[in-house]
């Protein structure tokens, strides 16, 4: 087998073209190793050449993403390279995502392998971690001799079909699969020593990782609340009795809105919950216990509060992907505004 | 070390040669300090820049470092340097300075 054949894809900074006003630089591809072209080339020891580099400015990227992705995919298709890689982008946010994006479309959609490098708070390294092999880096470009000796190994390796170890051994950001194998020890047994090196302060490794979930800056203090719409929304699965948009009692795939104009007590026949992972009799018996309706309406009759908002939005928490809500959140906060609501009380069960 | 410094230092080198040259860093901490000094021996470590994958191996010295404060008027250089000097955390930019010339210096003299 001849050298594998990589094109590399970096953007206008590390091009030497220039920084910020430069950022609007078109795709460019060009037959000559280029930047950090030259320390991944040094990293393959003789097993691969970049052939092609192609320059892309994040800023056009950015904002003309359908056609920039396009016309570099047209480029690289041109080389029909055996692996690309694009970056290292270390902590440029914009850099990371055009990184990313164009990694995972030269993997899906022209079937090469490929693979991009980044620090880890990159957004490019969230949006992407699942989809492709990104080499987890430093924060800055410092970090270059560092991000190549992981790259390029890891690369070459998913050049050539290797099978790739776990995150720790080949240096990439954890993609969230879960492997099984066969170990001597049983789980009780691991389970025990593993908490013995927890209580001794000890270092251990946990062989379940908890997903990252991102943190939300909470929003500004109510100034008045006695003038302030307040909404309720709730993963708590509160519908009208008989669920009637059928909302799933785990892994919800929709949202309900529901009218409360005029109710000041969720009775018993009339409401209940659809969720199906708690024992749902005390809700059933009185959906105020997981959305305090009675509660909010004795404070707006006693003026403590501007009023209670006329809809509430009710989803099942359930075994609900993050990314579903998220994007119900993202719907109804647009209406959320729109109404003027100033607050929202959000109750689980 | 930015862009247009690269390009001067390698401008001056190519007018000067190598041998002739001396840089003088003043980055405030030790890890600055040895990038600055990368970049003129052994090439800029970012990849970045003009000095990418090009090694001048200049002579380069931080200010507080002793080889520098003997070559100079000492009465000068305690009023320039001096409160740096004891603001600085100088043997870690030393040991880092010191290093990377060893390494990569192609005119160790």
């Amino acid at each position: 087998m001849g050298k594998i054949k990589v094109v590399h894809y970096i953007n206008q900074f590390f091009a030497g073209i220039g920084g910020e006003e430069k950022a609007d630089f078109k795709p460019e591809v060009r037959e000559e190793v280029i930047g950090p072209g030259m320390a991944l080339n040094a990293g393959f020891k003789g097993e691969a050449e970049i052939v092609a580099t192609i320059i892309c400015g994040d800023s056009y990227f950015g904002e003309n993403m359908d056609e920039a992705k396009a016309k570099v995919l047209e480029m690289v298709k041109e080389y029909d390279p055996d692996l690309f890689i694009a970056g290292p982008a270390f902590n440029a946010g914009r850099y990371g995502v055009a990184c990313g994006t164009i990694t995972e479309a030269v993997q899906n959609e022209l079937g090469i392998p490929a693979m991009t490098g980044m620090y880890v708070e990159n957004p490019g390294a969230d949006m992407f971690k699942k989809d492709v092999y990104i080499v987890s880096t430093r924060n800055s470009a410092a970090g270059m001799r560092d991000a190549v000796k992981k790259m390029a190994p890891l690369a070459l390796k998913i050049a050539k079909g290797e099978e790739i170890g776990s995150p720790d051994e080949d240096n990439y950001i954890p993609r969230g699969i879960r492997k099984n194998f066969f170990t001597d020890k049983r789980g009780s047994q691991r389970a025990v020593e593993m908490l013995l090196k927890k209580i001794r302060g000890e270092e251990f490794e946990t062989e379940f990782e908890m997903p990252d979930f991102d943190r939300v800056e909470p929003g500004k203090a109510i100034e008045d609340l006695s003038k302030a719409t307040i909404a309720i929304v709730t993963s708590g699965g509160i519908v009208p009795f008989g669920n009637p948009d059928h909302i799933e009692s785990s892994s919800a795939s929709k949202y309900g809105k529901y009218d409360i104009e005029g109710v000041d007590d969720l009775v018993e026949g009339e409401w209940e919950t659809a969720h199906g992972g708690h024992d749902p009799v005390y809700a059933n018996i009185d959906a105020d216990r997981v959305i305090p309706v009675d509660t909010l309406r004795q404070l707006e009759k006693e003026g403590k509060i501007g009023k209670l908002h006329r809809y509430f939005y009710s989803t099942v928490g359930n075994g609900t992907a993050v990314a579903s809500a998220k994007g119900f959140a993202a719907e109804f906060s647009k209406e959320l505004v729109e109404d003027g609501v100033d607050a929202v009380i959000l109750t689980s069960t | 070390m930015d862009l247009e410094n690269q390009k001067r230092v390698k401008d001056l080198t190519e007018k000067y040669g190598a041998e002739n040259m001396v840089v003088l860093i003043g980055g405030a901490e030790g890890e600055a300090a040895g990038l600055a000094a990368e970049t003129v021996t052994a090439g800029d470590p970012t990849f970045a820049g003009p000095l990418a994958g090009v090694q001048l191996g200049l002579r380069v010295y931080h200010a507080v470092e002793p080889e520098f404060k003997e070559a100079v008027d000492a009465d000068v250089y305690d009023e320039q340097i001096g409160m740096m000097e004891m603001v600085l955390d100088v043997d870690e930019i030393v040991e880092e300075v010191k290093g990377i010339r060893e390494e990569y210096g192609k005119f160790n003299d």
